[in-house]
């Protein structure tokens, strides 16, 4: 199931949250608005937890992870670390990363089995990447851009990527993933996939402006509603070949 | 805003009397007002000249706007284009815009020669005559504007009310002969509120209204009736319907009905068939056969049922029943429309070239499998059984949103972000922890393992200790004598040194003491004749005198004590003791002042030496002459010394400042 919604007036939902199949992080925001809306869909199942990283709101943006682990820029503060170390169900590991390119939610994207890197990440990095969220790591680009995690969603069950990835690059990349991938856009045509969709195996949020066939690309490409990710060549056929062309 | 596709707003036109006024009014207020007739003939002119340049500029600026503002039909989508010819004549429309660009023209003309005129204006009062005429010409020419100004702001008024019409995207067309039920469909399918009439051409211009459909937005455009009769005949209203049907790429739904109540028959309602049908070319076609709560196709007479076959002839036209009455088959005239369209609408996109650019978003990539690992998707079971939340459901989760919303705005809400932490104890989530302890970060010392770390080291601590690695060995402390030896001699020598250390250490502060002199220092009168005595000095003459100076100062303090008692008890007394310090007081202050006169007169020089060196009188009356001589100069100008180099004020603003009346600057 999608949902829309919004942080702050802002649609770039990716941006200020960061959701996995075992938990959910909301960026710090003077009402409580946004928290609960995943509060709604996800209470009870997974912590949904308020927090800021290095003093930021944009979680989203600064951190990576999975069911196994959560990987926070070197600039989070000791407390940061604290607060999410006991938010966090024990199984799940925190690991601070001493990594150049600090953005983790832009360099990185991962399910709870393989990940996408940054080309130029640091070798270190690569092994806690893999050693603490245990994936496969691939150093990869996507439609050209070197920010897999801007331009990239990813669950165990699909991945949305950049519209503007060539289709043997689609292929190539379904390849090393192991998931279908589609390549899409969301928040009435934006590119921008990390910033405007968050997901896991079995709920995704998507920026207001989403329109209502970037949506059912992203619950048939996720999975979310039961059916299978063919039904974007299969009923969407038309609606997209009018919609995009 | 732009209230039609393709057609920008447009700012209201001004009728012709209002424009002149406005302008009139612009210039008066814009330009100088001042003039007189004492001023220079050239700055006249100019002033005038000015002021009829400036009507023209503005009747320019103004003019142009409105011309520019309009739209140019032949640059509009010909959908528009055409509608706009049939809604206000484009002939018309072109001509009136036509007779504002000329009187623009004539505007400029008038005041390029009336400005060649002033030129030559020689008073005032010319060239104000020329101004006058100027000013007057163009209002004539503006107030022959006056049909073209009213018929523009009608059509700018018509225009921002025309619906927004998008010519390029979905759109299904409703048309047929009126009250075939064509508005009722689409307040069916759409929330347009179309009004709906039962009499013929209750819609009088095109309406729209939006629906969604397979994720798609489709426009749904509903027609005015449409009148089986040529083209040359047909009014303004039902050319906006073939406007429409003939520029706009949609799905034709053609709305027939059989039951005749509209008061047209089946076989006029097919004929208007056949007759428009020029303008279905290449668009899907749907017949709908609306109000069947009355009659349906199977219960039509032959020859009724052939008409509509010869539209069913052609094999692309779709017939589709609906009643909008009963609602039955609404939805579907609607889908099957869509699906006609939309399909017709892909075979030809497909056809382009732009479908290339898309066919990676209508691919999905299937992983090829690399390795026999499984990558089960994770999702709690929890999932599966959670009640979907609902805000309208009384019982639903109370979210972090409803208790903010609970506080009503008077308190500040400070949301929980410790109430959801995972920890071995519940009672530990509100303890507060220090960031610093002693100076240090805590955090930095943090060590998950800490309790097996500590086991471990208590382990070992336990095991060497049971080797015995701690036990103390104090049983052989015998010294032999050797040893005894040299540690005596040791302590000899720390004693030895100690000492040493001692005596140099007391030299120093018996040198460093301070010391007083022997003339300062108190010495009792016993002490000082013991010690005369010693050195063989005989001290009696000495003793005396301290005798009888003790005597005496014994006295005087008893005197001054019964002074002291005296004055308590009376106060007359008192007054003689004054006086008698007074007299002894100004005895003392004289002697003073005799000393201080012959210390004064010591200083005085011993010797004049302004004469030192002179030998004779006469030097000494050269040496004056010379000296007042060269003092002569600098004393004129009030000189200080020879290094007084200071300038007085040269021009004293006193002096030179302010009206003159009586005399020149120097007398002053």
């Amino acid at each position: 199931m999608a949902t829309r919604t919004q942080f702050e007036n802002s649609s770039d939902i990716g941006v200020f949250a960061k959701l996995t199949n075992a938990y959910c992080l909301t960026g710090l925001s003077s009402s409580s608005n946004f928290h609960s809306v995943f509060e709604a869909e996800l209470a009870d199942v997974i912590p949904i937890i308020h927090t800021t990283i290095a003093g930021t709101r944009i979680v989203g943006r600064l951190t990576a992870g999975n069911r196994h682990g959560l990987l926070v820029p070197s600039t989070t503060t000791d407390q940061e670390l604290q607060h999410l170390r006991n938010a966090l169900p024990p199984a799940v590991a925190i690991q601070r990363v001493e990594e150049r390119l600090s953005a983790l939610g832009n360099v990185i994207v991962c399910n709870d089995y393989v990940a996408l890197v940054h080309p130029d990440i640091d070798r270190e990095t690569e092994e806690i990447i893999a050693d603490t969220l245990k994936v496969e790591v691939f150093r990869q680009t996507v439609a050209n851009n070197v920010l897999v995690g801007s331009y990239c969603a990813l669950s165990n069950q699909g991945g949305l990527v950049h519209p503007k990835t060539p289709r043997a690059e689609l292929d190539e990349l379904s390849s090393l993933l192991q998931v279908p991938l589609v390549a899409g856009t969301v928040n009435r045509g934006s590119e921008v996939i990390g910033a405007g969709v968050v997901v896991n195996d079995w709920c995704a949020f998507a920026g207001l402006d989403t329109t209502a066939t970037e949506i059912s690309v992203i619950e048939a490409t996720f999975r979310l509603q039961g059916q299978t990710s063919a039904a974007v060549i299969n009923e969407m056929r038309d609606s997209l070949i009018d919609h995009y062309a | 805003m732009s209230s039609v596709a393709g057609l920008q707003s447009i700012a209201p036109v001004p009728t012709a009397s209002d424009f002149i006024d406005v302008v009139l009014n612009m210039t008066m207020r814009k330009t100088p007002t001042v003039i007189h007739k004492n001023f220079k003939i050239s700055r006249i002119r100019k002033f005038y000249m000015r002021k009829v340049k400036y009507t023209q500029d503005t009747f320019d600026e103004k003019l142009g706007r409105i011309i520019s503002e309009f739209p140019i039909l032949d640059n509009l989508h010909p959908f528009l284009a055409s509608l706009l010819n049939v809604l206000y004549d484009k002939n018309h429309y072109k001509l009136a815009l036509g007779q504002l660009n000329t009187a623009r023209h004539l505007i400029s003309q008038v005041s390029k020669d009336y400005v060649r005129l002033l030129k030559f204006g020689d008073s005032l009062y010319r060239c104000k005559q020329l101004k006058k005429a100027a000013l007057g010409r163009m209002a004539t020419i503006m107030k022959r504007q006056k049909e073209p100004l009213a018929y523009l702001e009608q059509v700018r008024q018509h225009i921002s009310r025309l619906p927004a019409i998008d010519p390029n995207t979905r759109t299904l067309l409703i048309c047929g002969y009126p009250n075939v039920g064509k508005s009722s469909f689409v307040n069916k399918i759409t929330r347009a509120d179309v009004d709906v009439q039962p009499y013929a051409f209750t819609t009088k211009s095109l309406f729209v209204g939006h629906m969604d459909y397979k994720y798609l937005r489709w426009q749904v455009i509903d027609t005015p009736g449409v009148l089986d009769h040529p083209l040359e005949e047909m009014n303004t209203i039902e050319m906006q319907s073939i406007t429409a049907l003939a520029h706009l790429r949609s799905a034709i739904l053609y709305f027939m009905d059989l039951s005749e109540q509209c008061g047209y028959t089946i076989e006029a309602q097919s004929k208007l068939f056949h007759s428009i049908k020029p303008l279905f070319l290449n668009k899907p076609v749907i017949l709908v056969i609306n109000k069947i709560d009355i009659v349906r196709m199977s219960e039509l007479s032959p020859e009724n049922r052939a008409f509509v076959d010869t539209i069913l002839a052609d094999k692309s036209v779709i017939s589709v029943e609906a009643s909008c009455y009963s609602e039955e088959g609404v939805m579907n005239v609607r889908n099957v429309a869509c699906e006609a369209l939309l399909a017709a609408r892909v075979e030809q996109k497909l056809k382009g070239s732009r479908i290339n650019a898309v066919a990676n978003k209508i691919h999905v990539a299937m992983p090829v499998k690399r390795d026999d690992v499984e990558r089960k998707p994770f999702i709690p079971d929890a999932v599966k059984d959670r009640k979907k939340y609902d805000k309208n459901d009384p019982d639903r989760r109370m979210l972090e949103r409803d208790e903010e919303q609970a506080l009503d705005g008077i308190d500040i809400f400070r949301a929980d972000h410790r109430k959801g932490y995972i920890l071995a104890d519940d009672a530990w989530k509100y303890d507060i922890m220090p960031e610093f302890h002693n100076g240090k970060n805590v955090a930095d010392f943090i060590d998950p393992d800490i309790e097996e770390k500590l086991e471990a080291l208590e382990r070992e601590e336990e095991a060497l200790e049971a080797q015995g690695f701690y036990a103390s060995d104090d049983e052989d402390e015998m010294l032999d004598s050797d040893e005894e030896e040299f540690r005596d001699a040791a302590e000899q020598i720390r004693k030895k040194k100690a000492s040493i250390k001692k005596i140099s250490q007391e030299k120093n502060t018996l040198q460093n003491r301070p010391i007083i002199p022997r003339k300062k220092k108190a010495v009792s009168l016993e002490e000082f004749t013991n010690g005369m005595r010693k050195v063989g000095h005989d001290p009696s003459k000495l003793e005396k005198r301290a005798k009888r100076l003790m005597e005496q100062h014994k006295q005087a303090m008893k005197a001054a004590k019964a002074a002291h008692a005296v004055e308590d008890d009376e106060n007359d007394v008192d007054m003689d003791g004054d006086l008698d310090m007074e007299s002894s007081a100004g005895a003392g202050a004289g002697a003073g002042a005799g000393t201080r006169s012959t210390a004064v007169a010591s200083r005085e020089p011993r010797s004049a030496r302004h004469l030192a060196g002179m030998a004779t009188q006469a030097q000494a009356d050269k040496a004056t002459e010379l000296r007042k001589f060269a003092q002569r100069e600098p004393a004129r100008l009030a000189k200080a010394s020879e290094s007084d180099r200071h300038v007085p004020i040269t021009r004293p603003k006193w002096m030179l400042a302010g009206k003159r009346k009586g005399g020149k600057t120097q007398r002053r």
